[in-house]
């Protein structure tokens, strides 16, 4: 890709600048060229959501490398509270590296350097003195490809609770009699009806998650999240490996926490991300935020076009 | 969450009670420090430190660490700290303080007040289920301080009240006597109190709770590594002090100063003289030197090596690239393994049985050889499986589709991107058999000292027959040293046999630095190897 | 070189047979001149092998003729030769074990029959090796007992499991999940470096520094204690199980234990709830493989030793020590003979039939895991 970004002759980027209407603040970087894609500058007004009430997350000016390679490029947006944000676009534009960087899940990654902001309520997460658990517990993730523990399903459930100190089932709570495991299992079934998991496991709690299907680990990775009550609930891809009905009923969920909870949610599925969102961001190649704002308003009339080409299938 | 305050999402500067809790951790610190010195002696117990003797000393500071610790907790459960406790301790610390404080019972009912059987149980029973309950029941700020703190006081009131004091002497009255004396107890014990507390101010510093426990543990486990480390490194860098005088004693440079050899007819003077390593053991010698052994460690290793490697690739080939998965390679597995852990002094009894009868009857290098062959074997079939195994299916599948023959898929394509693997597993093994002294000591081993002249020449040996067996060598069949085994027979030879070499203790520690310097060199080479090729496999 | 057998030993027999049919199906596509080049090789090597355990000093002879024959085979046939060859090869390595298996057991046998006893009228080989408790071999009443050196041993190696096992995976969880990455890579290659050290410079630095000291501090009478013997191995054996049990922690899947810290757990948490059993298996071989290093050692335990045979007084008295397994032959083969001798194989059988089924237990706790977790390693 680094290759076809240096053919970009000049007199192409002024041309390119000139069909978007005039070069856009903050785009020094040469043009962007996959396959199909028109050629375009960004501009800010696009990325620009007016929403009302507060917002959970603001990101701003958001750089990420993982060594030299420039995986997201200067991304500002605001996420609001209570609401569904659905970021769509093609394979390895950065979608879920910018997950990542909202619950610092990237510092796992060594080669990953971050620059710019990220604040929750306020609070700048890229700062000293932050306790990643404690933001952790605030912001669940549910990861691209499922990793459930080699651990039974129940467990897989209750692990973050325990780990939390909210509910003990352990050896010397039983002696002292003040066990949680009623409290265990009531958690379990309600987060694996959430999920849409309860049916097909309620007869094999005990029975080791990695023996699951992938659909299945899936649900699970979600049930486990939700056991966790976290305030944001930030989903990369949920539905990959779900049938329509399953797909179907976590939408369902999606929605449903709407009402209480912050959710971000990454999905390849057009349909879906209109269904269920808010609001929508596009990511474009090259690790860009091109387009940002009302879900039925990106979907219906985008402002750019190469997220119109992108909707419309006409590359990606 | 039992009542616990919520935590910020960014921690604040650090606050007073905080600096306490460091303080504590600091203080413990310094403190297992201070009986870690006076456990190697480098200050005794009675010794003034600071104006007052080291004992009390100890003594006073334990005392004022476990009330340090017992007011932090106090204090987080009386709600005058903002902590974020559990409402218990948890199991495996009530036990661990039950335990400690069933021994402490026991001792001192039996020792001190001289209770008998039924009385020191009943104590040891009594004090054991108190700090088990006083840990587990009350909230984990107080189950996780108390019992530390508790005990860190009583050992050092029992310090400062002399009750345990610099003359203490506890005789075991075992029939094969040993005693506990103050000069070791004081300072183990205060090192023993010293990390529980600090393991509980720890925990007292990062509020209980889950991320009490982290830092708790992560106190524990870097002080574990950075002792580790410590240790291994001072264990080297103490051979290396004690071994260099020895080793280059005598060394001089300059032309005409070594010892004269032939080379391909010439004979001529090397420009450099080691005598500890180009001499042997010799009344007349200036300085005692171990060549015999080292020569015969470097054909005890070419020997084994070349008896192992061509078997143990052979075998991995076989098993890898022709043998179905199944029975057959699984016994074949399950044996190689087997064969890798046998202890090394079996391979040597089977070499006392199986192969010095069979060769002329005594101790031999050949012998040496092959049981030190048999011990690589294994290594090398594993590591070599490995490698192969590592080779994509992609590479046999497309020489396959070429129409060339499974052999040469083999020769030209698995072996060569193998090889990296299998050399690096050949070079660790042979490290290893470098080192070995069980085997040789029962199947090659030779005189204790020996001298210049018994340094085996195996190339000059070879000699033809027309009679079977044709090719006979009497070097390789008769007894000569190895550096191990040299340093073995050194550590156990009787005055009389080692009575001419001077300064043996300086010649002991200068073999033992030798062999270390051989051993590791081929592990560092071996290991070097395996990482380059490694970091050069994730970058390809 | 001439321990080359073709196909010999009892579970081999199978393969020899697949070997055969498969040799059969060759019949129709290999020269005939292939066929008798490698049975001719076969069957010289056959000869030479039991020239070899027959003490034959005729063994060169066919052993000559296999050269020959593989010579001839390799430039003309190189196939067919290559393959035999590598079966000869893995053939060979099971036989070392069956021949280890066979002539220590054989050795052993007349030590173990000496101490035949009835019990009932049955007669049981071996049992007074282990209800005396004296090692006497040469004054009357002669009795080779190993009860004192398998407490020896026991003692030895109970020490220094209980070195080696908790700080060596405390020091493997360190490297792998705790240390900066600069650490890592800079201790982690010195670990397994060190690993290497040979157990005789232990040994030797036991005898002349740990066992002086240790009698002055302790007041003993002589030197040489379990105790110090024990703790030596246990270092000794701590490289080794650090960098094994750093391996199999380092092989569980990152998105495992960033699943667990993205629910808000910390890292200790992770560790001990997801890291380490996730590794149960690697870890608990890396211990094993510490134990069995720990059994098996020789020099440390033979030099730091009193190699005097007995219990210690009382039992569990580690401040006292007399001999291990081990050190027992180290210290005894040369100037053992007949029974005494034998009763030595006896010691090496315990230890060989031991380390073997910790070996094959460790094996089997790692298959049953990998069943266990599946895909998930
Ligand atoms: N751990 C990593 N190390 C190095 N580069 C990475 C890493 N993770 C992602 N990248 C790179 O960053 C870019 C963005 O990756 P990311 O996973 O965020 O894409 P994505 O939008 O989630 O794609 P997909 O829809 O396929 O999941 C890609 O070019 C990828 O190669
Ligand atoms: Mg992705």
């Amino acid at each position: 890709m680094s290759e076809t970004r240096q053919t970009t002759d000049d007199a192409q980027a002024t041309a390119d600048s000139e069909l978007a209407g005039g070069a856009s603040p903050g785009t020094d970087q040469p043009l962007e060229v996959t396959s199909g894609e028109t050629r375009e500058r960004t501009r800010e007004e696009w990325v620009e959501h007016e929403f009302e009430g507060e917002a959970k997350l603001s990101v701003s000016d958001l750089d990420v490398y993982y060594g030299d390679d420039h995986a997201l490029k200067s991304v500002s947006m605001e996420i609001p509270e209570n609401s569904v944000t659905a970021l769509i676009g093609p394979s390895g534009c950065g979608k879920s590296t910018f997950l990542r960087c909202l619950n610092r899940m990237n510092d796992r990654i060594k080669a990953a350097s971050i620059d710019g902001s990220v604040r929750l309520e306020g609070e700048e997460l890229y700062q000293d003195g932050v306790n990643l658990v404690e933001l952790r517990k605030r912001v669940g993730m549910v990861f691209q490809s499922p990793n459930p523990f080699p651990k039974s399903i129940a467990d897989n459930i209750s692990y973050g609770p325990r780990k939390h100190g909210d509910l003990d089932t352990g050896l010397l709570a039983n002696l002292l009699g003040r066990s949680d495991d009623d409290a265990v299992d009531e958690l379990v079934e309600r987060s694996l009806q959430q999920a849409a998991l309860w049916d097909e496991v309620n007869d094999r709690l005990d029975d080791n998650a990695l023996g699951l299907s992938g659909g299945q680990q899936q649900r699970l990775c979600i049930a486990r999240a939700l056991a966790t009550d976290p305030e944001v609930l930030l989903m990369d891809e949920p539905a990959s490996a779900l049938d329509p009905i399953a797909t179907s009923k976590i939408e369902d969920l999606v929605h449903d926490l709407a009402e209480e909870y912050t959710v971000v949610i990454v999905t390849h599925n057009m349909q879906q991300a209109a269904r269920i969102s808010d609001q929508t961001a596009v990511f474009l190649t090259g690790g860009e935020l091109v387009e940002y704002g009302d879900t039925d308003q990106v979907f219906e009339d985008p402002q750019s076009q190469r997220v119109e080409d992108y909707i419309s299938g006409k590359f990606g | 969450m039992a009542g616990a305050t919520d935590t910020a999402l960014v921690s604040e500067d650090t606050s007073e009670t905080e600096a306490v809790a460091a303080g504590a951790v600091g203080l413990a610190a310094v403190l297992f420090a201070l009986s870690l010195a006076s456990v190697f002696e480098l200050v005794t117990i009675t010794d003034p430190v600071a104006g007052v003797p080291m004992v009390a000393l100890l003594g006073g500071l334990l005392v004022v660490l476990g009330f340090a610790v017992v007011t932090f907790g106090v204090g987080s459960r009386l709600g005058y700290v903002a902590t974020d406790p559990r409402p218990t301790a948890g199991l495996l610390a009530s036990g661990t303080f039950g335990l400690i404080w069933f021994v402490v019972g026991g001792l001192v009912a039996s020792q001190t007040l001289g209770l008998g059987t039924a009385g020191w149980v009943v104590a040891s029973l009594v004090t054991g289920g108190a700090a088990f309950a006083v840990s587990a029941l009350p909230r984990e700020d107080i189950g996780s301080t108390l019992p530390a703190g508790a005990l860190a006081v009583f050992a050092g009131v029992v310090f400062l009240t002399g009750v345990i004091g610099p003359s203490w002497l506890w005789d075991l009255g075992w029939e094969q006597q040993a005693s506990f004396n103050a000069e070791f107890t004081i300072p183990v014990l205060t090192a023993f109190c010293s990390l529980l507390v600090g393991w509980a101010a720890a925990k007292a510093y990062g509020g209980f709770g889950a991320r009490g426990r982290h830092i708790g543990a992560y106190v524990l486990v870097y002080l574990n590594a950075i002792s580790i480390i410590a240790l291994l490194f001072l264990l080297v860098a103490f051979t290396v002090l004690k071994g260099l005088p020895g080793l280059f004693k005598g060394l001089a440079f300059g032309a005409g100063a070594g010892p004269e050899v032939t080379l391909v007819g010439v004979t001529f003077s090397l420009p450099v003289s080691w005598p500890f390593v180009m001499n042997g053991v010799a009344l007349l010698n200036d300085v005692n030197g171990v060549l015999p052994a080292i020569v015969g460690t470097i054909w005890l290793v070419v020997g084994a090596v070349l008896f192992a490697v061509p078997l143990g690739i052979g075998a991995a080939v076989f098993i890898t690239e022709y043998a179905d998965r199944g029975r057959f390679t699984q016994v074949v597995e399950i044996a190689t393994n087997g064969l890798w852990s046998t202890p090394s002094i079996v391979f040597g009894l089977f070499g006392l049985a199986f192969l010095v009868p069979r060769l002329g009857n005594q101790k031999s290098l050949l012998a040496g050889m092959l049981t030190l062959g048999f011990m690589l074997l294994p290594l090398v079939v594993i590591t070599s499986r490995e490698s192969m195994l590592a080779v994509p299916d992609e590479y046999r599948d497309a020489s396959a589709a070429l129409g060339v023959t499974k052999w040469q898929t083999v020769r030209s394509i698995v072996l060569p991107a193998a090889l990296p693997g299998i050399v690096t597993g050949i070079i660790l093994g042979v490290g290893r058999i470098a080192g070995e002294t069980a085997p040789i000591l029962l199947t090659m081993s030779g005189s204790v000292a020996p001298p210049g002249s018994q340094t085996v020449d195996v190339l000059g040996g070879f000699q033809l027959q027309y009679a079977p067996p044709f090719v006979t060598n009497p070097e390789l069949m008769q007894a000569t040293s190895a550096l191990p085994y040299q340093l073995y027979s050194l550590i156990t030879a009787g005055v009389g046999q080692s009575s001419n070499i001077s300064a043996i203790d300086e010649f002991r520690w200068a073999t033992a630095l030798i062999l270390l310097v051989v051993v590791l060199g081929f592990y560092a080479i071996g290991i070097a190897t395996r990482y380059y090729f490694r970091s050069k496999l994730q970058h390809d | 070189m001439n321990v080359l057998p073709n196909s010999d030993g009892a579970g081999l027999r199978a393969a020899a047979r697949r070997g055969l049919r498969r040799g059969r199906d060759f019949v129709d596509e290999t020269p005939p001149d292939a066929l008798v080049t490698v049975t001719v090789a076969a069957v010289s090597l056959l000869a030479a092998f039991a020239g070899f355990l027959a003490v034959s000093s005729l063994t060169a002879i066919p052993f000559a003729v296999f050269l020959v024959a593989t010579g001839y085979g390799w430039l003309r046939h190189q196939e067919l030769t290559a393959r035999v060859l590598t079966l000869t090869t893995t053939v060979s390595t099971i036989l070392v074990l069956g021949l280890i298996l066979v002539f220590i057991f054989a050795e052993a046998w007349p030590t173990v029959q000496y101490a035949t006893v009835n019990v009932f009228g049955v007669p049981i080989p071996g049992l007074r090796l282990f209800i005396e408790t004296r090692w006497s071999p040469v004054t009357p009443p002669i009795q080779y007992s190993l009860v004192p050196m398998i407490h020896g041993t026991v003692l030895v190696t109970i020490i220094a499991t209980a070195v080696a096992a908790p700080l060596g995976v405390a020091a493997a969880l360190f490297l792998s999940e705790i240390a900066p990455r600069t650490v890592r890579e800079l201790v982690k290659p010195g670990v397994e470096i060190l690993a290497g050290i040979p157990s005789i410079v232990y040994g030797f630095i036991g005898f002349t520094i740990l066992s002086p000291w240790a009698a002055d501090q302790f007041d003993i009478v002589g030197q040489g204690t379990y105790l110090f013997v024990g703790i030596v191995v246990g270092l000794m054996a701590l490289p080794t199980v650090v960098s094994v049990a750093e391996d199999a922690l380092n092989s569980v899947p990152e998105s495992m234990k960033s699943g667990s810290l993205a629910l808000g757990t910390t890292d200790w948490q992770t560790m001990t709830s997801i890291t380490l059993p996730a590794a149960f298996s690697g870890v608990s071989a890396a211990v094993l493989l510490g134990v069995g290093r720990a059994i098996g050692e020789t020099m440390a335990a033979t030099v730091m030793l009193r190699g005097s045979p007995g219990l210690t007084k009382p039992l569990y008295n580690v401040f006292y020590g007399n001999d291990t397994l081990t050190s027992l032959i180290a210290a005894n083969y040369g100037d053992a003979d007949g029974l005494q001798l034998s009763a030595l194989f006896v010691a090496g059988v315990i230890l060989f039939v031991t380390v073997l089924f910790l070996s094959i237990g460790s094996q089997y706790i790692e298959a049953r895991m990998r069943r266990k977790l599946g895909g998930a390693e």
